[in-house]
């Protein structure tokens, strides 16, 4: 029989969640069991021959089946607030009746909201009006009120992770980068931008999994190195072997930004009115497809205006307590990070940006 | 069955090929009327018999071969071969999805029984009945742009097929991936226009045990060289391009009714091609309705199991050959190891 311990991963689809499960087979260190809700999402997943369970947290009977044998759980599943908040729930209600010897928590440290300076794990929640910041606040909270009833929990607060699968802080980057529209923000590009590579975070997630010291705990953790979010679109810029990105001003990237902002709803507004048709045309013209595709580059190659908030954060994460409780230590450094990220990248093929 | 009577007909599995393409064309066929409903979750086999107005369904499909006159095979992959070689060995002709099977030898076993009963071995390889790629394999049979020099396919997507039963990526189920699903239309392509099976250079995936998501093959014939790159983790150009002696031919892969044609020394010219079909859907009633009138004796099959026997063997081979891609990105696991 194997000794070792089945970990059920939640979300092992996504990002995060898929890493962990990869490492825990290619390393051999326990038995990965990938919660997942749906199949459709599951070709990253697939090529590794794992258990793979159906996992929606929004559904009892599938989590309780999941967790059958699995005395360890790491929760990464993300989505609605009813994912997030319930699922969340739901899962540690199950966790607690099968008695779990271990529960780990991935939370972000979105949860401190819109601050400045250094943020440690002492630092209150503060709502910043984002449904995934409220989310994820509501979730911890919900984490919290379980750890008073016996079940051994851990949260994990990473901050920008990054690598290899990632979408939002590499594909999205990299593709904005490619589209000759992206730049260093004069103005708002100052932030920290507290990067953190994906292994990194699995590394903190096997700690936290494995430590005594871990339970009942709430942990931040990030990279080795701190740059501003010019810095990283510089850096990621070189690595992809790009000219210089041109400066953008504060004022013409705001109005950008609010103009996109406008035509996003507008065409989310219409999709959802006419999606039948529009499908219909998108597969029947090319012309279609292609001003589809224009469009769809000028929506990404445009920042959000929360992003702006985001890439003007002066806030830095401060690991202190899960190096010294947990002996964390972040191994690969940003150069590292982007080049493997690059070599992913171009190993998908340049559409996939998209 | 007598001629011109109508054939009863069971169709095998209700995942969601049944639900989008053969589904609408028995209706569109008015043939629902005579089907029976197969499938293993007898909620799913309930559930779209009462959707359809289907009044018989079944979980097992050798309950009801006595019943049928012919079977469409819409179960996943790693179950074509048994499920169809069930029904032919009865001499119940069989439509099965494609790919027709996960490898030759069960592919040949098909054929063989097809043979020896007698029964009717249809393929669902429906890119065969696209405007586009029939103008390519009479521009290449005629010679105008004269000998292809090299075939390039490159294809990409975010996995969308809304699977029911996981089949695609359960390493439990099948350890072939998209080498086998998405390549099987690109090799039986290739197969077809070349009139012979490509010889293989060399394939990569990244596959670790599981059905790959991403694979690149390369292969050689005759003078043509080629290369096919499939990807199930993101968006790729989703184009072809057949470079001839005397010119070039271009296009999208599901524009099934346009091609751009490059004569040496001239301008792109686009085709625009007639097809009667509209949408991906109406080209499974043209291949249910063909299926049926060589049922009835009336038509030849439009691709029929020995036609694309190449195309799989080229997939056996290439899964025999495939190596690894090197991806540098899990060298760093190591690191999590240590920590």
């Amino acid at each position: 029989m194997d000794p070792r311990p089945t970990i059920l991963v939640t979300g092992a689809t996504g990002f995060i969640g898929g890493w962990i499960v990869e490492t825990l087979h290619l390393t051999g260190r326990a038995r990965p069991r990938a919660g997942i809700r749906t199949w459709t999402r599951a070709a990253r997943l697939g090529r590794f021959p794992v258990d793979i369970a159906p996992c929606d947290v929004l559904d009892r009977e599938q989590i309780e089946a999941a967790m059958q044998d699995a005395p360890i759980v790491v929760h990464c599943a993300i989505g609605s607030r009813d994912v997030i908040v319930e699922g969340t729930r739901n899962m540690l209600a199950v966790a607690e009746s099968m008695g779990v010897k271990r529960f780990v928590h991935l939370s972000t440290t979105e949860v401190y909201g819109e601050v400045s300076g250094d943020v440690d794990e002492s630092c209150p929640y503060r709502w910043t009006g984002q449904e995934y910041n409220a989310s994820k606040i509501e979730a911890e909270q919900v984490v919290w009120e379980y750890a008073k009833k016996g079940v051994p929990v851990t949260v994990l607060r990473p901050p920008i992770v990054y690598g290899p699968f990632g979408k939002d802080f590499t594909l999205r980057i990299a593709h904005r980068l490619e589209s000759g529209q992206w730049g260093v923000f004069e103005g708002i590009g100052g932030g920290m931008c507290n990067l953190i590579y994906v292994t990194d975070v699995v590394a903190a997630v096997m700690l936290a999994a494995e430590d005594d010291a871990a339970v009942g705990e709430a942990f931040n953790i990030n990279g080795p190195e701190a740059i501003t979010w010019n810095e990283y679109f510089e850096r990621f810029n070189e690595a992809l072997g790009l000219p210089p990105q041109r400066t953008i001003g504060v004022n013409h990237l705001r109005l950008r930004a609010i103009v996109m902002e406008a035509a996003r709803a507008g065409a989310k507004s219409i999709l959802t009115r006419f999606e039948r048709p529009i499908k219909a045309l998108y597969k029947q013209s090319s012309l279609v497809r292609s001003r589809a595709v224009q469009f769809e580059k000028s929506v990404i190659s445009t920042p959000r205006l929360a992003e702006l908030n985001l890439y003007n954060r002066q806030a830095r994460y401060r690991d202190a307590k899960a190096r010294t409780l947990l002996g964390y230590r972040p191994r690969v450094d940003i150069d590292t990070g982007l080049e493997l990220s690059v070599r992913w990248i171009r190993h998908l093929g340049i559409e996939a940006f998209m | 069955m007598t001629r011109g009577s109508t054939p009863r007909i069971g169709l095998i599995g209700c995942g969601a090929v049944t639900e989008m393409l053969y589904v609408p064309a028995l209706r569109a066929h008015r043939l629902l009327g005579h089907v029976i409903l197969v499938d293993p979750d007898v909620r799913r086999a309930e559930a779209l018999a009462r959707l359809c107005g289907i009044r018989r369904w079944s979980t097992d499909h050798r309950e009801i071969i006595c019943e049928v006159d012919a079977a469409i095979v819409a179960v996943p992959t790693y179950l074509h071969a048994s499920i169809s070689l069930d029904f032919l060995r009865q001499g119940v002709h069989v439509l099965c999805e494609k790919p027709l099977a996960e490898t030759a030898p069960a592919a040949r076993a098909m054929i063989a029984e097809s043979t020896s009963s007698g029964a009717i071995l249809a393929a669902n390889y429906t890119r065969r009945l696209y405007a586009s790629y029939r103008k390519i394999k009479d521009l290449l049979s005629e010679g105008r742009f004269g000998r292809p020099l090299s075939i390039r396919f490159v294809i990409g997507d975010d996995f969308k097929w809304p699977t029911v039963s996981g089949f695609y990526f359960n390493a439990r189920l099948s350890s072939r991936g998209v080498l086998l699903d998405r390549g099987s239309h690109k090799f039986d392509l290739i197969a077809w226009w070349l009139g012979a099976k490509p010889i293989l250079v060399s394939c990569e995936t990244d596959s670790f045990g599981g059905p790959e998501a991403v694979a690149q093959v390369k292969w050689a014939y005759d003078g043509c060289e080629g290369d096919v790159k499939l990807s199930v983790l993101g968006r790729l150009p989703g184009r072809f391009q057949v470079e001839c002696e005397a010119g070039t031919i271009e296009g999208e892969i599901y524009e099934f009714r346009r091609l751009v044609v490059t004569p040496h020394r001239e301008r792109p010219t686009i085709l625009r091609l007639p097809s009667v079909e509209a949408v991906y859907a109406d080209f499974g009633n043209r291949l249910v309705g063909n299926f049926i009138a060589a049922v009835a004796g009336d038509q030849a099959v439009f691709v029929s199991g020995r036609d694309v026997i190449d195309s799989i063997e080229f997939t056996d081979e290439c899964y025999s050959a495939a190596k690894r891609f090197t991806m540098p990105w899990y060298d760093v696991v190591e690191d999590v190891r240590g920590s």
